[in-house]
């Protein structure tokens, strides 16, 4: 044990904990959980959900897990008759001014809905519902990222996003009282604003209160998920790729990020990662093999017609010229197995070293 | 120096960085999610020096902004060199211990002072001097670069530049301290760790060394050429002089890609006798070719891709290509066998990276099973199946024995502004396309972010020339003419402008400059000087019409 380690308590077990740690993450190493709505590991702990409210031996008061610092010899109580009380009041509250469907649980979303599982667990106390005056943004056009104010718990995870990871403050949190909302400057369209369209808001909502305009409704039961290496710049971010249809009509509807902590892009992805998919299902995609007949158009032809005509062109000019007299333009786009058969084709097939990729431009 | 390229750091080890310095790098732009990771460092008080002729977004969060001329690049950092040397803050252990050469830099770099960089660069002698002081002194410093720095005639002797401040400081084989270029592409590091080079077989093995070409003439058959390929821009040229007659085009545009697009597109229409292309969809290339073949995109085939930080990581087919496309590696495959060459049936990628593995010790130990297994993907060198792949470069000292110092000289950037064509053009890309922009043009958002080419120009410039924001304009170099829309903008000096290269209709390598760098002939795509033309009599001398 370092200098800087010591012990603590949570339930009861013994737990080494490290100066500046919070309970939550103390918990979280061992396998203890607690709920929460607002925390983020990506974010700084904001304590606004009151939702990992703990038993903290010797104050008064419920503490928040998230932004308590752990100190030597703390004993944390995680479940107890009180927090169970607290929880019930909480969840009701959060209840009465939310979206709800015919079981009086909050709504199902494309994104999930962490206070419906909460609400499952922990049946809230019943209140009466208010209409909260909070207003969205619905002339909004930008193609991406709605907001829909009756599922927003004001948890503000999608605000701190926007200011501590992507550090663009494009949305804030405005008004005051049961009128707080997310909001832009002068509540102009995101497309007006400093945002960069990367859908991390989204991700992070634990409510689903933002909604992914090209994929707005939950996916069917059996919709696949195929993790995958983003195919745009050279981070390597690491993305799901959602799967819906059958074999032949399958189509990728929707793209996330694996989440925190998991990959080399840490939950993160930016527009073209997250929302660039369009291209994959475009009707511009070419579909059958071409060869330029005399009349110097382009002609559908089959496989066979086309792989024997462009091996006899590029065999034609090598007899003519010499192999060197061949260029072959591999591509960064393209996996590096095919890179490979690309650079043994010049090589072996053909006897040249002409071979390249864009790495030099 | 010291080895190939590639970040001899991890992603992940930016966060934790004490100083970080960008140069001729629009991370936000081009690298996001790496900048989220610069931005973490930042938040948690990390020092930011940033050198750029455009005042990216980075340099509002930079401690220290050296808004340098365009090509200006040896100057600022012999500079620094200069500083770190005369007030004594090298590293004098790591110099004797693992570096060879620093006294033809210490010579060199002597007459580079931080007042004559001042009026060459344009950046302040004092911001010079203490940039070098606070990069020497930083234990964790990492350099962060990338095109901005190689597309350039000197590009070359730009990275050397930087190489010579990370061998004085010892800033190397530490976390968070060390040499990274940002891979613009998803898969380049992958496509040259596989061999798409012209000297290099797959892992770096060179096409001249005999026992190398013994290997794999033996394992594939046939007797290999021993001869030195030709690069792509040198590849381009000689289609152009008729040198070059037949050309296989797997997934690339050639033609709005490469500088000097005009006299490309002669050669193609006139010398070349044979072009095939291996695409997803058409563009200006596939005007010119003889066969078309489509092949699938990233979500419709299994393989791996190579990031930035050398990570092999898989690519998992979630859908079927579209009608009749097929998977590009089984086109390459039929396309060897019609050659007449007897390519083995590979049944999966996995089968052909083996075959590659055991060919290159550099990613011996990788496998799909084993990347399988390790979600985070694996890292070369990766020697052995038992090795858990290298996030550090350099650890135990350069790979190579000793890291050679290099002493450059300035040279000017081959096209200079004169009074026919005063303004300075760089290219670049922004965080809404990529590239070629065949996929992101078709993507809503990024078409409502920005639908059109502009050109990016100082509010002087804009008065001067009669400008108002928006306006139509012609941009005119020595080798071609587009239009864009004039967009005012703080961030450019003054004779300089701003053109990204996304865009079809609007090429902005019709008017770049195919003058290479002498080693790696990477065209000068970030200088080359240009006028603006106003469609109402304004602008800088009208032509007659």
């Amino acid at each position: 044990m370092s200098s800087t380690e010591f012990d603590i308590k949570i339930n009861g077990r013994t737990c080494t904990a490290s100066k500046g740690e919070t309970v939550f993450e103390v918990a979280a190493r061992e396998g203890i959980s607690i709920p929460t709505l607002c925390h983020d590991t990506r974010l700084e702990p904001a304590g606004a959900c009151r939702v990992c409210l703990v038993e903290v031996e010797g104050q008064r008061r419920l503490e928040p897990g998230c932004a308590w610092k752990v100190s030597e010899g703390m004993e944390i109580t995680t479940e107890s008759d009180r927090i169970e009380r607290h929880r019930k009041v909480l969840y009701g509250l959060y209840l009465a001014d939310h979206d709800l469907d015919g079981e009086g649980l909050p709504v199902e979303t494309a994104n999930g809905n962490q206070l419906r599982e909460l609400a499952q667990k922990t049946k809230p106390l019943a209140l009466h519902s208010v209409d909260a005056p909070r207003v969205g943004r619905p002339e909004d056009v930008n193609p991406y990222i709605a907001f829909e104010p009756d599922l927003c718990i004001l948890c503000a995870r999608c605000t701190r996003y926007c200011d501590e990871v992507e550090a663009v403050n494009a949305i804030t949190l405005a008004n005051r009282g049961s009128e707080t909302t997310i909001a832009t400057a002068g509540m102009r369209g995101l497309l007006d604003t400093t945002c960069e369209l990367c859908g991390g808001c989204i991700d992070t909502c634990p409510t689903g209160a933002l909604i992914e305009k090209k994929s707005p409704d939950p996916l069917p039961a059996d919709a696949k998920t195929v993790r995958s290496t983003c195919n745009f710049c050279g981070v390597g971010c690491q993305l799901d790729l959602h799967v819906v249809g059958t074999n032949g009509t399958s189509r990728v509807a929707k793209v996330t990020s694996p989440p925190p902590g998991e990959t080399v892009n840490d939950g993160n992805l930016c527009i073209k990662g997250r929302f660039a998919y369009d291209f994959i299902h475009h009707e511009d995609r070419i579909t059958e093999p071409l060869i330029r007949g005399e009349d110097g158009e382009l002609h559908p032809a089959t496989w066979d017609e086309a792989i024997t005509a462009a091996a006899e062109g590029i065999g034609r000019v090598k007899e003519k010229y010499g192999a060197d007299a061949l260029g072959f333009v591999s591509s960064s786009r393209c996996t590096g197995e095919e890179n490979y058969l690309m650079q043994k084709i010049s090589r072996a097939v053909y006897g040249t070293n002409n071979i390249h990729q864009c790495s030099a431009t | 120096m010291f080895g190939a390229g590639a970040m001899t750091n991890s992603i992940d080890e930016i966060r934790d960085a004490d100083l970080l310095f960008v140069t001729g790098s629009n991370t936000t732009e081009a690298h996001p999610i790496i900048a989220m990771e610069m931005k973490r460092a930042i938040q948690r008080g990390a020092k930011l020096i940033v050198s750029d002729p455009r005042k990216i977004w980075l340099a509002d969060m930079a401690d220290i902004f050296l808004q340098i001329r365009p090509g200006t690049d040896v100057w600022l950092l012999n500079a620094m060199a200069n500083v770190i040397i005369s007030e004594g803050l090298t590293d004098d252990d790591f110099i004797a211990r693992s570096t060879e050469g620093f006294e033809k830099v210490k010579a060199a770099t002597a007459k580079y002072s931080p007042e004559e960089a001042e009026k060459v660069t344009g950046a302040p002698a004092e911001l010079i001097r203490e940039a070098a002081r606070i990069y020497a002194t930083t234990e964790k410093a990492g350099i962060y670069y990338t095109l901005g720095i190689t597309e350039h005639t000197h590009g070359t002797d730009n990275v050397y530049c930087l190489a010579n401040l990370v061998l004085m400081t010892g800033h190397l084989g530490k976390r968070s301290a060390g040499m990274n270029p940002l891979r613009g592409q998803n898969n380049v590091q992958g496509a040259n760790d596989a061999g798409a080079s012209p000297i290099f077989y797959p892992g770096y093995q060179n096409v001249t060394d005999e026992s190398a070409r013994k290997k794999f003439e033996e394992a594939w058959g046939v007797e290999l050429s021993p001869n030195e390929g030709q690069n792509l821009n040198v590849m381009m040229k000689s289609v152009i002089k008729g040198k070059i007659r037949g050309l296989y085009v797997m997934g690339e545009d050639i033609v709005i890609s490469e500088p000097n697009a005009s006299k490309l597109e002669v050669g193609l229409n006139e010398n070349c006798e044979f072009l095939v292309c291996q695409e997803i969809f058409h563009n200006v290339t596939t005007r010119f070719a003889d066969v078309v073949l489509p092949g699938a995109c990233f979500a419709e085939k299994d393989g791996v891709f190579t990031n930035s930080d050398r990570r092999v990581q898989r690519v998992r087919k979630a859908v079927d290509p579209p009608g009749n496309a097929r998977e590009d590696w089984r086109i390459l495959i039929d396309f060897a066998k019609a050659s007449g060459y007897p390519m083995p049936d590979y049944a999966s990628p996995s089968e052909i990276y083996d075959e590659m593995a055991a060919l290159t010790p550099k990613v011996a130990g990788i496998s799909h099973r084993r990347l399988e297994e390790n979600i985070m993907g694996l890292q070369w060198p990766c020697p052995d199946p038992d090795h858990p792949g290298t996030p550090t470069l350099h650890i135990d000292g350069p790979l190579k024995g000793k890291a050679d110092f290099q002493a450059v000289e300035y040279r000017p950037s081959d096209e200079l502004p004169d009074d026919e064509y005063p303004l300075v053009l760089s290219t670049g890309r922004v965080l809404y396309h990529y590239n070629a922009a065949t996929q992101t043009r078709r993507e809503a958002g990024s078409m409502a972010k920005i639908g059109r080419n502009f050109i990016e120009m100082n509010r002087k410039d804009a008065r001067r020339l009669g400008f108002h924001d928006g306006e139509i304009v012609d941009v005119v170099s020595r080798r071609g003419r587009i239009d864009a829309e004039v967009m005012i903008s703080p961030r450019m000096r003054v004779g300089c402008v701003w053109m990204p290269m996304h865009f079809e209709e609007s090429r902005a390598n019709l008017l770049t400059n195919d003058a290479g760098d002498p080693v790696t002939q990477t065209g000068e795509y970030k200088v080359c000087a240009v006028r603006v033309e106003g469609r109402n009599g304004n602008g800088h001398k009208n032509p007659e019409r």
